[in-house]
Protein backbone atom coordinates (compact mmCIF):
# COMPACT_ATOMS: atom_id res chain seq x y z
CA UNK A 1 0.00 0.00 0.00
CA UNK A 2 2.45 1.82 1.27
CA UNK A 3 4.36 1.50 -2.15
CA UNK A 4 1.73 1.71 -4.37
CA UNK A 5 0.77 5.37 -2.80
CA UNK A 6 4.72 6.47 -3.59
CA UNK A 7 5.33 5.30 -6.61
CA UNK A 8 1.94 7.04 -7.80
CA UNK A 9 3.29 10.13 -6.26
CA UNK A 10 7.21 9.79 -7.21
CA UNK A 11 5.40 9.57 -11.09
CA UNK A 12 3.03 12.23 -10.56
CA UNK A 13 6.61 14.03 -9.37
CA UNK A 14 8.61 13.14 -12.35
CA UNK A 15 5.83 14.47 -14.87
CA UNK A 16 5.62 17.68 -12.95
CA UNK A 17 9.14 17.96 -12.85
CA UNK A 18 9.96 16.83 -17.02
CA UNK A 19 7.16 17.70 -18.53
CA UNK A 20 8.57 20.18 -20.85
CA UNK A 21 11.56 17.94 -21.37
CA UNK A 22 9.06 15.35 -22.75
CA UNK A 23 7.20 17.60 -24.95
CA UNK A 24 10.30 18.67 -26.85
CA UNK A 25 11.05 14.82 -27.09
CA UNK A 26 7.64 14.45 -28.43
CA UNK A 27 8.33 17.67 -30.47
CA UNK A 28 11.65 15.88 -32.02
CA UNK A 29 9.76 12.89 -32.83
CA UNK A 30 6.54 14.16 -34.27
CA UNK A 31 7.68 17.49 -35.46
CA UNK A 32 4.24 19.04 -34.46
CA UNK A 33 3.46 20.91 -31.32
CA UNK A 34 -0.57 20.03 -31.68
CA UNK A 35 1.23 15.77 -31.31
CA UNK A 36 3.49 16.84 -29.16
CA UNK A 37 0.68 18.12 -26.77
CA UNK A 38 -1.02 14.94 -27.66
CA UNK A 39 1.61 12.57 -26.68
CA UNK A 40 2.91 14.20 -23.71
CA UNK A 41 -1.05 13.57 -22.47
CA UNK A 42 -0.52 10.41 -23.59
CA UNK A 43 2.76 9.76 -22.26
CA UNK A 44 1.78 10.89 -18.74
CA UNK A 45 -1.50 8.75 -18.56
CA UNK A 46 0.19 5.64 -19.01
CA UNK A 47 3.18 7.16 -16.93
CA UNK A 48 0.56 6.87 -14.28
CA UNK A 49 -1.15 3.44 -14.89
CA UNK A 50 2.20 1.71 -14.49
CA UNK A 51 3.16 3.46 -11.70
CA UNK A 52 3.89 0.25 -10.17
CA UNK A 53 6.59 -0.74 -12.81
CA UNK A 54 8.80 1.75 -10.98
CA UNK A 55 11.10 0.39 -8.19
CA UNK A 56 13.31 3.38 -8.11
CA UNK A 57 12.95 6.84 -8.74
CA UNK A 58 16.26 7.67 -9.44
CA UNK A 59 15.60 7.44 -13.58
CA UNK A 60 11.74 8.24 -13.94
CA UNK A 61 13.21 10.85 -16.73
CA UNK A 62 14.43 8.41 -18.99
CA UNK A 63 11.31 5.99 -18.07
CA UNK A 64 9.14 8.66 -19.26
CA UNK A 65 11.18 9.35 -22.53
CA UNK A 66 11.19 5.71 -23.15
CA UNK A 67 7.30 5.67 -22.80
CA UNK A 68 6.68 8.20 -25.18
CA UNK A 69 8.26 6.86 -27.88
CA UNK A 70 6.88 3.29 -27.57
CA UNK A 71 3.31 5.52 -27.75
CA UNK A 72 4.85 7.38 -30.49
CA UNK A 73 5.90 4.59 -32.73
CA UNK A 74 3.17 2.00 -31.80
CA UNK A 75 -0.11 4.55 -31.35
CA UNK A 76 0.33 7.93 -32.94
CA UNK A 77 3.22 7.39 -35.87
CA UNK A 78 0.57 5.55 -38.19
CA UNK A 79 -2.21 7.95 -37.45
CA UNK A 80 0.22 10.69 -38.25
CA UNK A 81 1.38 9.21 -41.24
CA UNK A 82 1.25 12.36 -43.78
CA UNK A 83 3.13 14.26 -41.07
CA UNK A 84 5.90 12.13 -40.16
CA UNK A 85 6.23 10.45 -43.86
CA UNK A 86 6.58 14.43 -45.45
CA UNK A 87 8.89 15.42 -42.76
CA UNK A 88 8.99 18.54 -44.08
CA UNK A 89 7.74 19.31 -40.75
CA UNK A 90 7.01 23.22 -40.78
CA UNK A 91 9.67 24.16 -38.34
CA UNK A 92 7.34 25.80 -35.24
CA UNK A 93 9.51 29.01 -34.99
CA UNK A 94 7.17 30.89 -33.15
CA UNK A 95 7.70 28.29 -30.10
CA UNK A 96 11.59 30.36 -29.65
CA UNK A 97 11.13 32.36 -26.90
CA UNK A 98 10.87 36.13 -27.61
CA UNK A 99 12.45 36.82 -24.60
CA UNK A 100 16.16 37.05 -25.71
CA UNK A 101 17.56 39.81 -27.59
CA UNK A 102 16.85 39.76 -31.58
CA UNK A 103 20.30 38.48 -32.56
CA UNK A 104 19.74 35.45 -30.10
CA UNK A 105 16.54 34.73 -31.01
CA UNK A 106 17.58 34.53 -35.06
CA UNK A 107 20.24 32.52 -34.52
CA UNK A 108 18.39 30.07 -32.07
CA UNK A 109 15.35 29.91 -34.49
CA UNK A 110 18.06 29.12 -37.17
CA UNK A 111 19.47 26.19 -35.41
CA UNK A 112 15.80 25.14 -34.59
CA UNK A 113 15.18 25.05 -37.81
CA UNK A 114 17.69 22.92 -38.71
CA UNK A 115 17.34 20.65 -35.88
CA UNK A 116 13.67 20.13 -37.01
CA UNK A 117 14.56 19.39 -40.68
CA UNK A 118 16.97 16.42 -39.71
CA UNK A 119 14.99 13.02 -40.25
CA UNK A 120 13.32 11.63 -37.30
CA UNK A 121 16.36 9.23 -36.16
CA UNK A 122 18.63 11.95 -36.08
CA UNK A 123 16.60 14.36 -34.75
CA UNK A 124 15.62 12.21 -31.69
CA UNK A 125 19.25 11.92 -31.04
CA UNK A 126 20.12 15.04 -31.00
CA UNK A 127 17.17 15.92 -28.36
CA UNK A 128 18.45 13.43 -26.52
CA UNK A 129 21.91 14.21 -26.45
CA UNK A 130 22.46 17.51 -27.47
CA UNK A 131 19.24 18.96 -25.60
CA UNK A 132 18.37 16.97 -22.97
CA UNK A 133 22.04 16.11 -21.93
CA UNK A 134 22.01 12.70 -21.98
CA UNK A 135 24.99 10.84 -22.20
CA UNK A 136 25.69 8.44 -25.49
CA UNK A 137 25.28 5.50 -23.30
CA UNK A 138 21.87 6.56 -21.80
CA UNK A 139 20.30 7.98 -25.64
CA UNK A 140 21.02 4.16 -26.59
CA UNK A 141 19.17 2.59 -23.78
CA UNK A 142 16.56 4.80 -24.30
CA UNK A 143 16.30 4.36 -28.00
CA UNK A 144 17.24 0.61 -27.83
CA UNK A 145 20.04 0.84 -30.58
CA UNK A 146 23.82 0.34 -30.13
CA UNK A 147 26.41 3.24 -28.88
CA UNK A 148 27.78 3.19 -31.92
CA UNK A 149 24.80 4.25 -33.75
CA UNK A 150 24.05 6.86 -31.57
CA UNK A 151 27.97 8.36 -32.78
CA UNK A 152 27.12 7.97 -36.26
CA UNK A 153 23.58 9.43 -36.34
CA UNK A 154 24.83 12.47 -34.28
CA UNK A 155 27.92 12.77 -36.80
CA UNK A 156 25.59 12.79 -39.45
CA UNK A 157 23.28 15.48 -37.85
CA UNK A 158 26.70 17.34 -36.67
CA UNK A 159 27.25 17.64 -40.56
CA UNK A 160 24.24 19.15 -41.44
CA UNK A 161 23.82 21.40 -38.52
CA UNK A 162 27.21 23.27 -39.03
CA UNK A 163 26.19 25.51 -42.11
CA UNK A 164 23.13 27.11 -39.31
CA UNK A 165 25.70 27.17 -36.13
CA UNK A 166 29.77 27.47 -37.43
CA UNK A 167 30.92 27.95 -34.12
CA UNK A 168 33.74 30.30 -34.71
CA UNK A 169 32.68 32.25 -37.86
CA UNK A 170 29.14 32.85 -37.25
CA UNK A 171 29.72 33.05 -33.79
CA UNK A 172 32.91 36.16 -34.28
CA UNK A 173 30.82 37.37 -36.92
CA UNK A 174 28.11 38.19 -34.68
CA UNK A 175 29.78 39.43 -31.81
CA UNK A 176 32.15 41.53 -34.11
CA UNK A 177 28.41 42.76 -35.40
CA UNK A 178 29.84 41.89 -39.66
CA UNK B 1 44.62 3.65 -27.63
CA UNK B 2 44.66 7.42 -27.04
CA UNK B 3 43.41 10.11 -28.75
CA UNK B 4 44.40 14.03 -27.95
CA UNK B 5 41.86 17.15 -28.17
CA UNK B 6 42.78 17.48 -31.50
CA UNK B 7 41.79 14.18 -32.58
CA UNK B 8 38.69 13.97 -30.88
CA UNK B 9 37.81 17.84 -32.39
CA UNK B 10 38.63 16.68 -35.75
CA UNK B 11 36.12 13.63 -35.10
CA UNK B 12 33.20 16.29 -33.89
CA UNK B 13 34.01 18.13 -36.79
CA UNK B 14 33.72 15.05 -39.60
CA UNK B 15 37.44 15.72 -40.65
CA UNK B 16 38.74 11.93 -40.15
CA UNK B 17 38.97 9.19 -42.60
CA UNK B 18 36.20 6.42 -41.86
CA UNK B 19 38.98 3.83 -39.94
CA UNK B 20 39.79 6.32 -37.10
CA UNK B 21 36.20 7.61 -36.70
CA UNK B 22 35.38 4.01 -36.22
CA UNK B 23 38.31 3.53 -34.01
CA UNK B 24 37.23 6.71 -31.56
CA UNK B 25 33.20 5.47 -31.88
CA UNK B 26 34.67 1.91 -30.63
CA UNK B 27 36.74 3.47 -27.72
CA UNK B 28 33.63 5.46 -26.72
CA UNK B 29 31.68 2.15 -26.70
CA UNK B 30 34.46 0.46 -23.77
CA UNK B 31 35.59 3.65 -22.15
CA UNK B 32 33.13 5.81 -20.22
CA UNK B 33 36.09 8.50 -19.30
CA UNK B 34 36.82 9.19 -23.40
CA UNK B 35 32.70 9.32 -23.82
CA UNK B 36 32.61 12.05 -21.33
CA UNK B 37 35.82 13.55 -22.47
CA UNK B 38 34.55 13.50 -26.24
CA UNK B 39 30.80 14.84 -25.25
CA UNK B 40 32.95 18.27 -23.36
CA UNK B 41 34.61 19.04 -26.90
CA UNK B 42 31.21 18.76 -28.64
CA UNK B 43 31.05 22.45 -30.40
CA UNK B 44 27.67 22.33 -31.61
CA UNK B 45 25.88 20.46 -28.74
CA UNK B 46 26.09 23.44 -26.44
CA UNK B 47 24.60 25.78 -29.66
CA UNK B 48 21.31 23.31 -29.99
CA UNK B 49 20.53 23.30 -26.53
CA UNK B 50 20.87 27.07 -25.99
CA UNK B 51 18.03 27.30 -29.30
CA UNK B 52 16.32 24.68 -27.19
CA UNK B 53 15.95 25.39 -23.23
CA UNK B 54 13.15 28.11 -23.80
CA UNK B 55 11.07 24.82 -26.06
CA UNK B 56 8.46 25.20 -24.91
CA UNK B 57 8.08 28.46 -23.08
CA UNK B 58 5.92 27.37 -20.93
CA UNK B 59 4.96 24.38 -18.83
CA UNK B 60 2.73 22.55 -20.91
CA UNK B 61 -0.47 21.29 -19.58
CA UNK B 62 -1.80 18.22 -18.92
CA UNK B 63 -4.94 16.77 -17.42
CA UNK B 64 -4.46 13.94 -14.78
CA UNK B 65 -6.93 11.90 -12.85
CA UNK B 66 -7.04 12.98 -9.18
CA UNK B 67 -4.73 11.01 -7.40
CA UNK B 68 -6.19 8.87 -4.57
CA UNK B 69 -6.30 9.79 -1.88
CA UNK B 70 -7.89 12.76 -3.23
CA UNK B 71 -5.91 15.59 -2.70
CA UNK B 72 -6.33 18.55 -0.84
CA UNK B 73 -6.39 21.91 -1.85
CA UNK B 74 -5.38 23.31 2.04
CA UNK B 75 -5.74 22.29 5.61
CA UNK B 76 -8.82 22.26 6.87
CA UNK B 77 -10.41 21.61 10.24
CA UNK B 78 -11.46 18.22 8.62
CA UNK B 79 -8.24 17.56 7.69
CA UNK B 80 -7.06 13.97 9.03
CA UNK B 81 -3.66 13.39 9.88
CA UNK B 82 -3.90 10.72 7.33
CA UNK B 83 -4.21 13.07 4.77
CA UNK B 84 -2.09 15.51 6.23
CA UNK B 85 0.32 12.86 6.44
CA UNK B 86 -0.23 11.94 2.26
CA UNK B 87 0.23 15.96 1.20
CA UNK B 88 3.26 15.93 3.58
CA UNK B 89 4.96 12.64 1.96
CA UNK B 90 3.35 13.94 -1.77
CA UNK B 91 5.16 17.48 -1.33
CA UNK B 92 8.33 15.70 -0.07
CA UNK B 93 8.59 13.47 -3.01
CA UNK B 94 8.36 16.00 -5.39
CA UNK B 95 11.13 17.61 -3.37
CA UNK B 96 13.28 14.72 -4.23
CA UNK B 97 12.57 14.09 -7.60
CA UNK B 98 13.28 18.12 -8.14
CA UNK B 99 16.53 17.50 -6.04
CA UNK B 100 17.14 14.66 -8.38
CA UNK B 101 16.89 16.56 -11.38
CA UNK B 102 19.12 19.36 -9.73
CA UNK B 103 21.92 16.61 -9.83
CA UNK B 104 21.31 15.41 -12.93
CA UNK B 105 24.29 15.93 -14.74
CA UNK B 106 22.60 17.68 -17.39
CA UNK B 107 21.99 21.37 -15.47
CA UNK B 108 26.19 21.64 -14.74
CA UNK B 109 27.57 24.66 -14.48
CA UNK B 110 30.39 25.13 -16.54
CA UNK B 111 33.29 25.35 -13.77
CA UNK B 112 31.64 21.71 -13.04
CA UNK B 113 32.20 20.93 -16.69
CA UNK B 114 35.40 22.57 -16.95
CA UNK B 115 36.35 20.57 -14.31
CA UNK B 116 35.73 17.56 -14.99
CA UNK B 117 37.42 18.37 -18.36
CA UNK B 118 40.51 18.90 -16.54
CA UNK B 119 40.34 16.00 -14.01
CA UNK B 120 41.05 13.77 -17.08
CA UNK B 121 44.69 15.62 -18.12
CA UNK B 122 47.42 13.68 -17.41
CA UNK B 123 50.91 14.95 -17.01
CA UNK B 124 51.64 12.58 -20.68
CA UNK B 125 48.84 15.12 -21.92
CA UNK B 126 50.70 18.27 -21.15
CA UNK B 127 53.83 16.50 -22.16
CA UNK B 128 52.83 16.21 -25.36
CA UNK B 129 51.51 19.89 -25.73
CA UNK B 130 53.78 22.54 -28.48
CA UNK B 131 54.60 25.44 -25.85
CA UNK B 132 56.47 27.33 -28.46
CA UNK B 133 56.10 31.07 -28.66
CA UNK B 134 55.12 30.31 -32.49
CA UNK B 135 52.39 27.92 -31.11
CA UNK B 136 51.14 30.26 -28.00
CA UNK B 137 50.77 33.43 -30.06
CA UNK B 138 48.34 32.08 -32.54
CA UNK B 139 46.88 30.00 -29.71
CA UNK B 140 46.33 33.24 -27.56
CA UNK B 141 45.40 35.76 -30.38
CA UNK B 142 42.22 33.24 -31.49
CA UNK B 143 41.62 32.68 -27.67
CA UNK B 144 41.59 36.65 -27.05
CA UNK B 145 39.29 37.53 -29.74
CA UNK B 146 36.95 34.57 -28.71
CA UNK B 147 36.78 36.22 -25.57
CA UNK B 148 36.56 39.61 -26.39
CA UNK B 149 39.17 40.59 -23.51
CA UNK B 150 42.96 40.22 -22.76
CA UNK B 151 44.53 36.87 -21.22
CA UNK B 152 47.71 38.45 -19.35
CA UNK B 153 50.11 36.50 -21.49
CA UNK B 154 52.43 37.98 -19.64
CA UNK B 155 51.30 37.13 -16.22
CA UNK B 156 50.39 33.90 -17.26
CA UNK B 157 53.83 33.27 -18.78
CA UNK B 158 55.11 34.70 -14.97
CA UNK B 159 53.11 32.62 -12.88
CA UNK B 160 55.88 31.00 -10.36
CA UNK B 161 56.34 27.33 -10.18
CA UNK B 162 54.41 27.33 -13.29
CA UNK B 163 55.03 26.35 -17.31
CA UNK B 164 52.72 28.00 -19.53
CA UNK B 165 51.72 25.05 -22.15
CA UNK B 166 48.60 25.96 -24.17
CA UNK B 167 45.90 28.27 -24.53
CA UNK B 168 42.52 26.20 -25.70
CA UNK B 169 38.91 26.97 -27.33
CA UNK B 170 36.27 25.30 -25.81
CA UNK B 171 32.43 26.31 -25.65
CA UNK B 172 29.60 26.19 -22.88
CA UNK B 173 26.32 26.25 -23.84
CA UNK B 174 27.45 28.46 -26.76
CA UNK B 175 29.44 30.82 -24.52
CA UNK B 176 33.51 30.95 -25.73
CA UNK B 177 35.53 29.23 -22.60
CA UNK B 178 39.07 29.12 -22.23
CA UNK B 179 41.88 27.12 -21.02
CA UNK B 180 45.06 27.45 -20.10
CA UNK B 181 47.03 24.79 -19.55
CA UNK B 182 49.89 25.15 -17.56
CA UNK B 183 52.53 22.39 -15.84
CA UNK B 184 54.14 22.19 -12.13
CA UNK B 185 57.49 21.36 -11.51
CA UNK B 186 57.00 17.68 -11.27
CA UNK B 187 54.81 18.07 -15.00
CA UNK B 188 51.52 17.72 -13.38
CA UNK B 189 48.65 19.31 -15.27
CA UNK B 190 46.72 22.80 -14.01
CA UNK B 191 44.45 24.75 -15.62
CA UNK B 192 43.45 28.78 -15.43
CA UNK B 193 39.86 29.24 -17.64
CA UNK B 194 38.26 32.19 -18.56
CA UNK B 195 34.33 31.95 -19.67
CA UNK B 196 32.45 35.13 -21.02
CA UNK B 197 29.11 35.13 -19.26
CA UNK B 198 27.55 38.10 -20.85
CA UNK B 199 27.37 42.09 -19.31
CA UNK B 200 24.48 41.18 -16.59
CA UNK B 201 26.16 38.23 -15.39
CA UNK B 202 26.94 38.59 -11.52
CA UNK B 203 30.09 39.31 -9.62
CA UNK B 204 31.38 36.27 -7.19
CA UNK B 205 33.66 36.91 -4.62
CA UNK B 206 36.78 33.72 -4.53
CA UNK B 207 34.95 30.18 -3.69
CA UNK B 208 37.09 27.30 -3.02
CA UNK B 209 35.83 24.24 -3.79
CA UNK B 210 37.05 20.50 -4.30
CA UNK B 211 35.79 19.82 -8.07
CA UNK B 212 35.91 16.66 -9.34
CA UNK B 213 38.74 15.67 -7.10
CA UNK B 214 41.05 18.98 -8.66
CA UNK B 215 41.30 21.98 -5.86
CA UNK B 216 39.38 24.87 -7.64
CA UNK B 217 38.97 28.28 -6.72
CA UNK B 218 36.47 30.41 -8.99
CA UNK B 219 35.52 34.01 -8.87
CA UNK B 220 33.50 36.22 -11.96
CA UNK B 221 33.52 39.93 -12.05
CA UNK B 222 32.78 42.37 -15.27
CA UNK B 223 30.66 39.59 -16.98
CA UNK B 224 33.98 36.87 -17.24
CA UNK B 225 34.03 33.85 -15.24
CA UNK B 226 37.31 32.43 -13.78
CA UNK B 227 38.33 29.34 -12.03
CA UNK B 228 41.73 28.32 -11.26
CA UNK B 229 42.54 24.43 -10.78
CA UNK B 230 45.15 22.62 -9.41
CA UNK B 231 46.83 19.09 -10.02
CA UNK B 232 44.53 17.05 -7.05
CA UNK B 233 42.32 17.73 -4.19
CA UNK B 234 45.08 19.57 -2.14
CA UNK B 235 46.82 21.34 -4.93
CA UNK B 236 47.91 24.88 -2.84
CA UNK B 237 46.14 27.80 -5.07
CA UNK B 238 46.77 30.71 -3.37
CA UNK B 239 49.91 31.86 -4.19
CA UNK B 240 48.85 32.15 -8.04
CA UNK B 241 45.53 33.03 -7.24
CA UNK B 242 46.12 36.39 -6.19
CA UNK B 243 48.30 37.07 -9.02
CA UNK B 244 45.39 36.22 -11.10
CA UNK B 245 42.17 37.86 -9.34
CA UNK B 246 44.77 40.92 -9.42
CA UNK B 247 45.56 41.21 -13.14
CA UNK B 248 42.34 40.06 -14.07
CA UNK B 249 40.28 43.06 -12.03
CA UNK B 250 39.07 45.42 -14.81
Amino acid sequence: MDVDLNSEQAVRGAIQTHSKRVWRFALSLSGASDIADDLLQATCLRALERHHQVTSTARLDSWLMTICRSIWLNEIRSRSVRKAQALSVTPEVELISQDADAETNIFAAEVFTKVMELPEAQRETVMLVFVEGYSYREAADILGVPIGTIMSRLSNARQKLKSAIQPDEAGSDRRSGK
Amino acid sequence: MKFSDETLLAYLEGDLDRDTASAIEDAVAEHAELESRLMALDPIAPMVQTAFENVPAKAPVIDLPEPEPAPIAGPSPAMGIGRLLAVAASVSVIAVSATFWATRPEPMGWAEQAAIYQSLYAPETVAALDPSPEALDAQFAQAEEQLGRSLNRDVLETLPGLDLKRAQILSFKGKPLIQVVFADAQGQPLAFCVIRQGPGAPAKNVEHAVLSGLATATWAQDGYGYILMGSDADSPLEGNLDILTTSFAS
